[in-house]
């Protein structure tokens, strides 16, 4: 039952971080390493806005996940866009924006941690197990903003704009779809994604400059496991992934939980490099 | 015969006066830490303010003194750049600093190199003080005026196990949990025997990589072990978020022992108040330990935002009693200095210093030892154990009242 439980949790955050990850690769072909950072700005900003500006944490939240997919827009359409068509380039400007928000976080703040309040204080009981309310909450909201961006591509006008452009880009542009504004939503919607995983996972993970570390290992250990660019993949990984994690830390030991996704990683390059669901386009 | 007294009588002046401006000359210590972190900071504060008392009384044999910082973060190589940046470009009378004790370690032969006294105050690997022993000549410069080293440490743990958790609390079933670090491999064996030596029933031991972010398996895996009270050992990096875990699944389990991050006076607050009830050993607190602790605390805390941490109290120290070696050696001749810092009794913040033979300051009644903390209501702090400081009693968390 505990296993049920923290592993669910686990992997909603860890879904949450792959589908915007895996989101952004399947429509725009960028691989975003910066990713990690926008789950960083998520918490730091929940962080500055209710402890330093003294805001309500909900509106806290409201403006930090706004700011961040702002942020994210910029990024797109300043550093990366230019350098779209080279993989390498891609890599490397997404690489430096990750590494100047992570010293800028430590010279700004120093390298403590920090505290993110909790939006619920208590603990729940369920099935005889003590949870706490803040995860609860967690995988509530993940699943919430998860089924509304796949009803948001399913169901929309401006989401077949995204399922048409990662199924072919070219021909999406010849029917009139402008490719660039999508991209720049589509970037919007992954930061916002992230910084609200940062948001709801920051009052019991941790908060400091390297936190975007652990969300890029684990995105991308999930998407290669479920297929670069498939989001139904991508969720089926994180949660194979979460509750992994959480049996070897059961019933083996914690120390041996951060190998587990490196070792996923591995086995699934050798044996099936396409992932699970791995084709081409994103659903 | 008259030319020559008067050459001799000029040049005795002359010589005279340059003995003077050299002997003027402002002393400058360096400051080799770890400035973006709390120890660091407050390292850099203590020095400070010892620094302005010795200046407002005519500085040290007449001297003035100031300090210089160098930022030697928690990595060696930065940690041997900031030691080399101080003594060959600053170049610095003394050193005062040290956190990370492998940062300490790398940096060791730079400054035994540099032929320049070190006074440690924040590592506390007995590797360290280990080489002054095995090598007197090249490391005589190193001297440890605080923490006590991490086998005194762990003794003083046991104690704690024995005297109070045991003794008084009557909690026999224990859980031993740690971050998986060095120093921690080493402290765990020691302190599993002698805690099964005085009656201890150790229920479960469990190390965790230091990356760990979530406590929640480790933590349902204590309650489910049966333990009645959790012994930690951690330093580097997870304990906000442990406590953050433990308290939000309001764990049956109360806990405390060694956690470094929680000696921060902000500690309480930074993780809103979720520390509650938590014992963590320190070596100081505003408790009257000495007759300088509590001016100490009161000073400090007009000089920065938080209460100091442990670094303080010793970086304080260090330079007064560097100061006081000085006067009784009469000169800043570094071998006659070393000689006299050997014989250093010097009345503390948190206690008597005195060296042992390989510089290392030493433990005991009246000397820098392990007291044991709790934070309570509004992040109040209360010396639970040993019993002779002992300033509060002894609360559960609040989930655990009936």
């Amino acid at each position: 039952m505990e296993i049920l439980i923290y592993g669910a949790v686990t992997s909603a955050i860890y879904a949450m971080l792959a589908v915007g990850f895996t989101l952004i690769f399947g429509v725009a072909r960028v691989l975003n390493l910066a990713h990690g950072s926008f789950y960083a700005l998520g918490a730091y900003g929940a962080y500055v806005l209710t402890s330093i500006a003294g805001l309500p944490l909900w509106l806290a939240a409201i403006l930090a996940v706004a700011g961040v997919s702002l942020f994210g827009v910029l990024v797109e359409k300043i550093l990366i866009r230019p350098l779209r068509y080279s993989q390498l380039g891609v890599l490397m400007i997404t690489l430096a924006i990750a590494l100047v928000v992570e010293q800028s976080l430590f010279l700004t703040f120093g390298s403590e941690y920090r505290n993110v309040p909790a939006f619920v204080d208590t603990k729940i009981n369920m099935g005889g197990v003590d949870v706490a309310g803040q995860r609860l909450l967690t995988l509530v909201v993940a699943g919430v903003s998860i089924a509304v961006l796949y009803l948001f591509i399913q169901r929309t006008r401006l989401g077949s704009a995204i399922l048409a452009i990662s199924q072919d880009a070219d021909a999406a542009k010849y029917m009139g779809i402008p490719s660039d504004r999508i991209f720049s939503l589509v970037m919007a919607i992954s930061a916002a994604l992230a910084a609200l995983a940062g948001i709801l996972a920051g009052p019991f993970l941790s908060v400091q400059p390297s936190m975007h570390l652990l969300p890029i290992v684990k995105a991308f250990a999930i998407v290669v496991v479920g297929g670069l660019g498939s989001i139904p993949g991508s969720i089926l990984a994180a949660f194979m992934l979460g509750y992994a994690e959480t049996i070897v830390a059961y019933e083996i030991s914690t120390s041996w939980t951060e190998i587990v996704s490196v070792l996923a990683t591995l086995l699934m390059l050798v044996f099936r490099p396409a992932g699970i669901f791995g084709k081409r386009t994103a659903f | 015969m008259k030319r020559i007294v008067k050459m001799l009588a000029l040049g005795f002046c002359l010589s005279h006066a340059l003995l003077h401006a050299q002997e003027s000359k402002p002393l400058r210590i360096g400051v080799p830490t770890s400035v973006q972190l709390q120890v660091g900071r407050d390292t850099i504060t203590a020095v400070k303010m010892a620094v302005d008392e010795i200046n407002k009384k005519g500085g040290i044999l007449g001297r003035k003194v100031e300090y210089v910082t160098a930022d030697e973060t928690e990595n060696p190589e930065t940690g041997i750049s900031a030691i080399k940046k101080l003594v060959s470009d600053e170049k610095v009378d003394l050193l005062v600093g040290g956190y990370t004790s492998g940062v300490t370690l790398a940096q060791l032969p730079h400054i035994a190199a540099s032929k320049t006294i070190y006074l440690g105050v924040g590592a506390a690997s007995p590797s360290i003080t280990a080489k002054v022993k095995n090598d007197y000549d090249t490391y005589k410069y190193i001297f440890r005026v605080g923490p006590i080293n991490a086998a005194h440490q762990a003794r003083a743990l046991v104690e704690y196990i024995s005297g109070f958790v045991i003794g008084e609390l009557g909690y026999k079933k224990i859980a031993i949990v740690g971050e998986n670090a060095k120093w921690v491999q080493d402290l765990v064996p020691v302190l599993k025997r002698g805690a099964a030596e005085v009656g201890a029933d150790i229920r479960m031991t469990e190390l965790f990589d230091t990356q760990t972010s979530d406590f929640s398996p480790l933590l349902a895996k204590v309650k489910s072990s049966g333990a009645q009270y959790m012994i930690v050992i951690l330093s580097h990096g997870s304990s906000d978020v442990f406590a953050k875990q433990w308290h939000d699944a309001q764990v049956p389990v109360p806990y405390g022992g060694i956690d470094v991050k929680s000696m921060d006076g902000d500690f309480f607050n930074r993780i809103g108040g979720k520390s509650i009830s938590e014992v963590a050993a320190n070596f100081a607190v505003r408790a009257p330990l000495t007759k300088k602790t509590i001016p100490f605390f009161d000073n400090f805390k007009k000089n920065s935002p938080n209460y100091p941490v442990y670094t303080a109290f010793f970086a304080y120290d260090s330079i007064f009693l560097y100061a006081e070696a000085v006067k009784r050696a009469g000169s800043f001749d570094t071998d006659k200095v070393i000689k006299e810092l050997e014989k250093t009794r010097y009345e503390g913040v948190a206690g008597e210093i005195t060296f042992d033979e390989s510089h290392d300051v030493l433990p005991g009644k009246g000397k820098t030892n392990l007291i044991f903390v709790q934070w309570q209501d509004k992040g109040e702090r209360v010396v639970v154990f040993p019993k002779e400081l002992r300033t509060g009693n002894f609360t559960l968390p609040p989930w655990m009242k009936k």
